[in-house]
């Protein structure tokens, strides 16, 4: 090549075209790093440490307390916020029930604040894992149920309100469905989702018919001085965009022993939680001795761990 | 020569369009998708835990003013109380307790003080079985004429509960009847509903008649 074309031998490049390529190519580079800008966002769908992470129920002792730190560092990360993220087990003898008392509940959705409050959900876009449905008396038709009710003041005359949230099935059929086993029933009954398993296929949203997973289709956002720093794996941790996520029974309250979030809002008392297997619990005597009438659509066979009763 | 220039040329043509990239993503010339419209954060009165109104004893408790509760600041001990009564039998509440409206009950038949209040020592409640109880210990003369609901309540079905389910590990804490009801008007009052869902699309998804 030199024979042919002695001007581009290294020794006869002259200062300028050195000067001028040198250029080129330094702002090409730059160019080309500058261009790459969007990669930078990866890190909001994911890290290497969470994509070599195993699957919770492989992960060992230690291997999970390093996943507790990561997570916490993030949520330090992004919300300038000192979390306390543990992963609670659930208890030996005890599985949970929920009985709600349409009697008593007037409507006042203070538990769908609450729960938003309590599990760090997305302010905007809007996650909600409760829906309180309006129903006229003399029906439990749910067609008739309307969510988007906003008088002055409730409960309205000639209607009851019948909240609905994750009904945690005994045969649930979203976990059925999950391809990856990124949702599964706890020997407590709490169905749980680990959302860095999860891959957000949404399959597990439409197996439920009780309408309650809800999907992060964009980057879910709380404001920092809102947010929960009580958090657990499991369950209120931050999510990221494009998982699912639903009620888990407040998990980093009942796992301690203390009631959920929307029980504890609740001002007329219509909320009752407990451990089904105490013959002494609230639940139990509920059972015994109230007119327990459905399981929400009892006749699909997932036998859900949520009643709705009335006063007699 | 030829083979220089257009090689030149190439890194030249390749410098630009990442300059053009570069620039174009600093600037955001695609643009992003609108953000979503603001949501107001909602009210801390309904994430707020408090119950609808404080009893005697929550008074006590919370170390509030109870001068409210001392009667013989202004009646007068061991004087027998006359009430007053209207037309119709039902009691005429005089303007010093003009806070009290008389609603316990729906047929008018529940309208004397002295039904719950002890008109020998005005500071005490008495039950219809004669037994005297403090202010604070008003579930016992509720529970006197509201037997299923007592037992519900005693059972923590009735009424509201927080604190810890599972008694070995923490306290629960019951609300006793009045933290919720005002003894003389219990029905519970309606109140204002929190927010409902807002809709994705409220163009398209309207808000149905009901």
């Amino acid at each position: 090549m030199a024979d042919t074309d002695p001007s581009t031998t290294a020794a006869e490049l002259s200062r300028r075209d050195f000067l001028r390529t040198s250029a080129v190519l330094a702002s090409g580079m730059a160019a080309l790093a500058a261009s790459l800008a969007p990669l930078r966002d990866l890190k909001d769908y994911t890290s290497v440490e969470r994509f070599l992470q195993k699957h919770y129920k492989e992960m060992t002792p230690a291997e999970l307390q390093r996943v507790l730190d990561r997570v916490s560092r993030e949520v330090e990360q992004q919300y300038h916020v000192r979390a306390k993220v543990r992963d609670y087990k659930p208890m030996d003898g005890v599985e949970f029930v929920y009985c709600l008392n349409l009697t008593r509940c007037i409507g006042c959705r203070k538990c769908v604040h609450a729960c938003v409050a309590e599990n760090n959900q997305s302010r905007n876009p809007e996650i909600q894992y409760i829906r309180v449905l309006k129903m006229p008396h003399g029906s439990l038709n749910l067609e008739n149920g309307d969510h988007n009710y906003n008088p002055a003041n409730v409960p309205e005359k000639g209607f009851f309100y019948m909240p609905v949230q994750c009904q945690q099935c005994k045969n649930p059929p979203c976990v059925k469905v999950c391809p990856v086993k990124a949702t599964w029933q706890e020997p407590d009954g709490i169905t749980v989702i680990d959302y860095d398993w999860c891959i957000g296929c949404r399959y597990c949203e439409a197996a439920c018919p009780y309408f309650a997973r809800r999907f992060n289709w964009t980057r879910p956002s709380v404001p920092a001085e809102r947010l929960n720093p009580d958090m657990s794996y499991l369950g209120n941790r931050p999510r990221r965009q494009g998982v699912m996520e639903k009620c888990h029974f407040c998990v980093q309250r009942t796992r301690q022993g203390r009631y959920p979030a929307c029980l504890e809002v609740c001002p007329a008392g219509a909320r009752k939680f407990g451990n089904m297997l105490d013959p002494d619990s609230e639940v139990s005597y509920i059972l015994r001795n109230k007119r327990v009438f459905i399981q929400l659509k009892e006749e699909l066979g997932t036998s859900p761990r949520f009643f709705y009763y009335f006063d007699v | 020569m030829n083979g220089a220039a257009k090689s030149r040329a190439v890194l030249t043509a390749l410098s630009l369009s990442f300059i053009g990239l570069g620039v174009a993503f600093y600037f955001d010339l695609w643009g992003h998708p609108a953000p979503p419209p603001g949501l107001a954060l909602v009210d801390t009165n309904f994430i707020s835990t408090a119950t609808a109104r404080q009893s005697a004893a929550d008074l006590v408790r919370s170390g509030g003013d109870t001068s409210g509760l001392e009667c013989y600041v202004c009646h007068e001990r061991n004087k027998p109380l006359k009430l007053k009564l209207d037309g119709e039998g039902n009691v005429v509440v005089p303007k010093e307790h003009e806070d009290i409206v008389m609603a316990h009950g729906r047929h008018h038949r529940n309208n004397n003080c002295f039904n719950c209040h002890d008109e020998t020592n005005l500071e005490l409640l008495q039950t219809r079985d004669g037994r005297q109880l403090k202010l604070v210990d008003s579930p016992a003369l509720c529970g006197s004429c509201h037997g299923p609901t007592y037992r519900d309540w005693e059972a923590g079905v009735h009424g509201r509960t927080s604190g810890y389910w599972n008694r070995e590990l923490g306290p629960i804490d019951r609300k006793a009847c009045a933290s919720c009801h005002n003894p003389h008007s219990p029905p519970f009052p309606p109140r204002q509903p929190a927010p409902g869902p807002h809709l994705l699309h409220p163009t398209v998804h309207k808000e149905r008649p009901v």
